[in-house]
This record gives structure tokens, sequence and C-alpha cells, in this order.
């Protein structure tokens, strides 16, 4: 197993992600679990930085929101192969161990940034437990509590909707204020956020992939110490 | 001169006496709909509580002119998407559709849309239309909207699916968005035919924090085209989110004029589109009338006005929360700064 192999498919997994390309992506996950590879490592350095270079190719106006659809597709593709396969001690040593509930709240049925960042989520290691589009705002509090999650995050893509999360915030924090609560979509403004007493936001579905692209990434940093 | 001869002669670019104070979003808010002794979530079911929520809130704040209904969901409801009203829920949320296609496959409209009209809540639109086109003998402007094509196909379709399909399988999507085409264009003209003074387009899911702006020229601006030409009153096209590398493309597509939101920036706008344009925009409703101070509002409307706007529009619905102090504000600075003229609209 030498190392030039495993480079050569930690690109193709990373080339598949940027270029949209299931077929290649599915095609070099395959190998890396024939080949008996570091499942782990092909998820952070060939899915995940494909993807931190999506975030930047967005960033740049270079992919715009279609593209990121279609690169996720491609992620998951990969994704939902190697998944099964990652060793839970690699995990363990480098990787997140937290749990996440995810929805776009009540009055909002837009969920594409919220998709986005619960890829992002798995990707990274994290027990998702999504509640899907216009979800009662009691319903984040229920589901915290069962799961006892460390990270509830919500998206509005209507200012009309964004309310809701400011009662979903008091609600969380006053029943535990160690949770941390994350806040999506285009009218969240880092003031607004902070008003509401949130402890990180992004405004839209390439801004959530940014912010999620920064978590991943300081992972795959730690992962290669 | 009354305030639909007002904002007739502006969108004719002709001299007028102030600045009209309107907008081609809904600007309904609590303070009417309390007075009213309603809910929220009443007015979007009934034509009359629809229209007087429309007028007591124009009455209320000395607005030129109204819009109706308030939410998006009414031609997908009739399409049989249903809709949500959330009238169990306290404060105030817009109703939302509830089941979209899941794909193309799936998608099944009529042959022609002269049939929608009589169906769900649409004759509730056409009442409410009717009661602010009679109020006082008519003496406020009325305006109609419809969504865009691609907006109004997120609405039926699952939106990722058609943003995928636009790159993936770009000649079904461009069919199916020929068909809004012809759905919008259906719309506008029954508004029109109802007498409305104005009729926006809200195109508001195509800015380019979503679609780039080659996609935006091949798979929106064609349809658009198709649908300001066949709209024979005022139209606006209106787009929210960011528009700067759009804006020369919307001022193409053949509307009165142009509405953009606050990510717009509204001086680099007006010299792309030079002093001819009606250009109408660009405050964010939440932030102003909302969340600031009372003593706020007023340099931002300013900034408006001096960005270079013909008429100080929100970038989108007011949030009818909104706080009255901030409301008056906001009023009284169109009053103060827009007694002079305009790029494209002279005074008296």
């Amino acid at each position: 197993m030498s190392e030039e192999r495993v480079q050569e498919l930690l690109k193709e997994l990373h080339e598949g992600v940027v270029e949209y390309d299931e077929e290649r992506v599915v095609a070099a996950s395959k190998a890396v679990l024939d080949e008996g590879h570091n499942v782990y490592n092909a998820v952070m350095n060939g899915l995940a930085s494909g993807m931190e270079e999506v975030g930047e190719l967005y960033d740049q106006q270079e992919y715009f929101v279609p593209e990121l659809l279609m690169c996720a597709d491609a992620l998951y593709a990969g994704l939902d192969l190697l998944k099964p396969h990652i060793d839970p001690a690699d995990v363990g040593t480098t990787g997140a161990k937290g749990q996440v509930v995810i929805g776009s709240v009540q009055g909002d049925v837009h969920d594409i940034g919220k998709n986005i960042i619960k890829m992002m989520f798995e990707v990274a290691g994290f027990t998702v437990y999504d509640l899907g589009r216009d979800v009662p705002l009691e319903k984040f509090v229920e589901e915290q509590l069962k799961t006892d999650s460390e990270i509830v995050a919500m998206s509005a893509m209507m200012t009309t909707t964004m309310m809701g999360m400011k009662k979903v915030v008091e609600m969380i924090k006053e029943k535990n204020p160690n949770v941390k609560i994350m806040l999506g979509g285009a009218p969240v403004t880092g003031d607004i956020a902070s008003l509401f007493g949130a402890d990180g936001y992004a405004e839209s579905a390439g801004n959530a992939v940014q912010e999620a692209v920064r978590m991943v990434a300081q992972l795959r940093k730690l992962q290669n110490q | 001169m009354t305030p639909k001869q007002r904002v007739q002669k502006f969108f004719r670019r002709e001299p007028i006496d102030q600045m009209p104070l309107f907008s081609g979003m809904g600007t309904v808010t609590i303070q009417a709909i309390e007075k009213m002794q309603v809910r929220f979530a009443q007015v979007h079911t009934d034509a009359e509580l629809m229209g007087r929520s429309a007028m007591e809130s124009a009455k209320l704040w000395d607005l030129d002119g109204v819009v109706v209904p308030y939410d998006m969901c009414t031609p997908a409801e009739a399409l049989g998407r249903g809709v949500t009203l959330y009238t169990d829920v306290e404060g105030i949320l817009y109703p939302t559709v509830p089941t979209k296609w899941a794909n193309l496959d799936e998608a099944s409209l009529p042959a022609d849309f002269s049939g929608i009209f009589s169906q769900a809540r649409m004759p509730v639109v056409d009442g409410a239309l009717k009661y602010c086109l009679g109020y006082e003998g008519g003496r406020y402007a009325v305006g109609g909207w419809v969504l865009g094509p691609f907006t109004l196909a997120g609405q039926v379709i699952e939106l990722d699916v058609l943003l995928k399909g636009m790159a993936k399988d770009k000649e079904r999507v461009s069919a199916f968005l020929g068909r809004m085409t012809d759905l919008v264009i259906a719309m506008a003209q029954h508004y029109q035919s109802l007498g409305v003074d104005y009729i926006t387009i809200r195109e508001m899911g195509s800015g380019t924090d979503l679609l780039s702006p080659r996609m935006w020229k091949n798979l929106i601006k064609p349809n658009l085209e198709r649908v300001f030409q066949a709209i024979s009153i005022p139209s606006v096209n209106h787009i929210c989110g960011s528009t700067d590398l759009i804006v020369e493309m919307m001022a193409d597509c053949g509307a009165t004029a142009v509405s953009v939101d606050q990510k717009n920036n509204m001086a680099q706008s007006r010299q792309k589109l030079g002093n001819d344009a009606i250009l109408l925009g660009n405050f964010d409703p939440y932030k102003t009338l909302v969340q600031m101070e009372p003593g706020q509002v007023e340099a931002v409307i300013k900034a408006c006005v001096e960005g270079g706007v013909d008429a100080v529009w929100p970038g989108c619905d007011l949030w009818p929360d909104v706080k009255a102090e901030n409301m008056r504000a906001y009023v009284a600075a169109v009053r103060k700064f827009g007694g002079a003229p305009t790029p494209a609209v002279g005074r008296l």
C-alpha cells in the first residue's frame, strides 16, 4: 500500500467532489475500501478537502448554489459508501464525537442551507438529528433534551420566519445554557445572531459551507498533526 | 393629486408633487390588524379582511398604495399543492406550501391556466383587490404582484431539484420554466383586467446569492422578458438579495421599473442604468422598522434617496410587527427628502 497510491485516491476523491463527478467519487471510494486504505483519512482529506475547495470557489463567485448542490451530491455518493467502514478509533482520536439537532424553523420550507450544513456535520463525524423543515419551535427543545445534543442548528430563509429562532434560543438556553446554537439563513446577520443569543451564524448555503468547512478543516489539521 | 394619481404619474415619469409612498410588496402592519380586532392568520382567507387590512394600513400610515395578497402561496395552492396557514400558532407566520412535487416527472400542470382563478384562495385575492380598488372611490393606488417564473417554480417543485436541473437537466427545466412563465403571464393579465395600477413581478429567488449571472442570463431573463412583454400597465422587476452583477440585465427585461433590496449598491446601479431608469429601493424593512431606534430611521431613508432611487421602497414585505414610531419616522423621512426631483421623475 504505497503512499503514492493513497495520494492518488485522495486526489480522485477531492477532484471528484470539486467537479461534481459522482461516478469518479464512487470509483475512488470503492478503491479505498477494496485496497484497504484508511477510510477516515479518505473522508477527511479526500471528500472534505474537496468541499473545502468548493467553499473557496463559491466565495470567489466561480461556483453558485447549483454547483454547491451537485458537489454535495458527489460528496454524499462517497460518504454513503465510506462512512459505514470508518474505524471508530480514528474518529475517537482526531474527530468530533458530538451530536447536533438541525432543522428549518416553523413557517420556513426552505432547507438547502440546512442540508448542506447537515452534510458537513456528518462528514465531521457528528451524529445528526435532522428534524426537517417547517419544524414547530418546541420540537427543537424536545429533541435537544431527548438526545442531549451539544449543538442545535436552525435555519430560516426569510425574515418572516427568523423571529421563531429567537424563541428557540431562549427556551434552550433556559434549560441548558451550555448548548451551542448555530443560526443560518439569508436574513441572519452577526448582529441578529448575537441579539438572539446564538453562538454562531451563516447567512447563506455558501456561507454555511464556509463555516462548516472551517470546522472540518480544524479537524483535518488535528488529524494531520 | 390623489395617491392613485401620484403613483400613476410616477410610472409615466410625469412631474408629481412629492415622492409616492408605496411598495410592490406587502405593507400591512399589526397596528391595522389589531384595530380590526382580528389575527394575522385570519386575513389570508377572507377577501374583505385582506382588503381592509391593506387599506387600514394605508390610512394609518398615509401610504399612497397597497398590495395584496400578503403570501406567495396562492398559485401553488390553486395547482393543488395545499397551504399551511398556521392558524393555531401564536404570533406572525406567513402561509407556506406544504407539499411540493419531488421531481419534474411528478409535476402536473393544466393545459391552460384560465381555470385556476376559481381554485383555492384565488377568488379571495380577486375579492381583496376589488375591495381595495373600490375603497373611497378608488382613491388609492393598488398593486398586483406575481412571483417570477423561477421563484414560482420553486413553490411547486423542490428547489434543489430545480437548481441542480438547471445545470444537469437543462432542457426539461427550461421547458418547465416556460410553463411557469405562461402561468405568471396568465395571472398578471388577470390582475391587469381587474384594474390594478401596476404589477410587480417578484423573481426573488434568482439573485446571485443563488444563481450565476450566466445562468440568470440564459434561464431567467428570457422568461422575464416574455412576462413584461405581456403586461400593458406599469410593471416592476423586483429581485431581492445580491443584484449588483445582474442589475443591467434586470433593466433590460422590459419592465417600467427595477426594484432591488439593501444588498444592492444603489449609487452604482444608478450610474450603470442612467437617469431614465425608474429605480426603486432599497432599505432593509426588518432592520429599519423593527430593530432600529426611531431616531436612526431618517438616515436610512435619506441614504436611499441620495443613492438615487425614484421612490423609496422596502427591499421586501414589511414585517407586520413594526414599531409605530419607526413607521412614522419612515413616512416623515420620505416626505422630507422626497420633495425634490429624482433622476427619472420630476416635480411639479
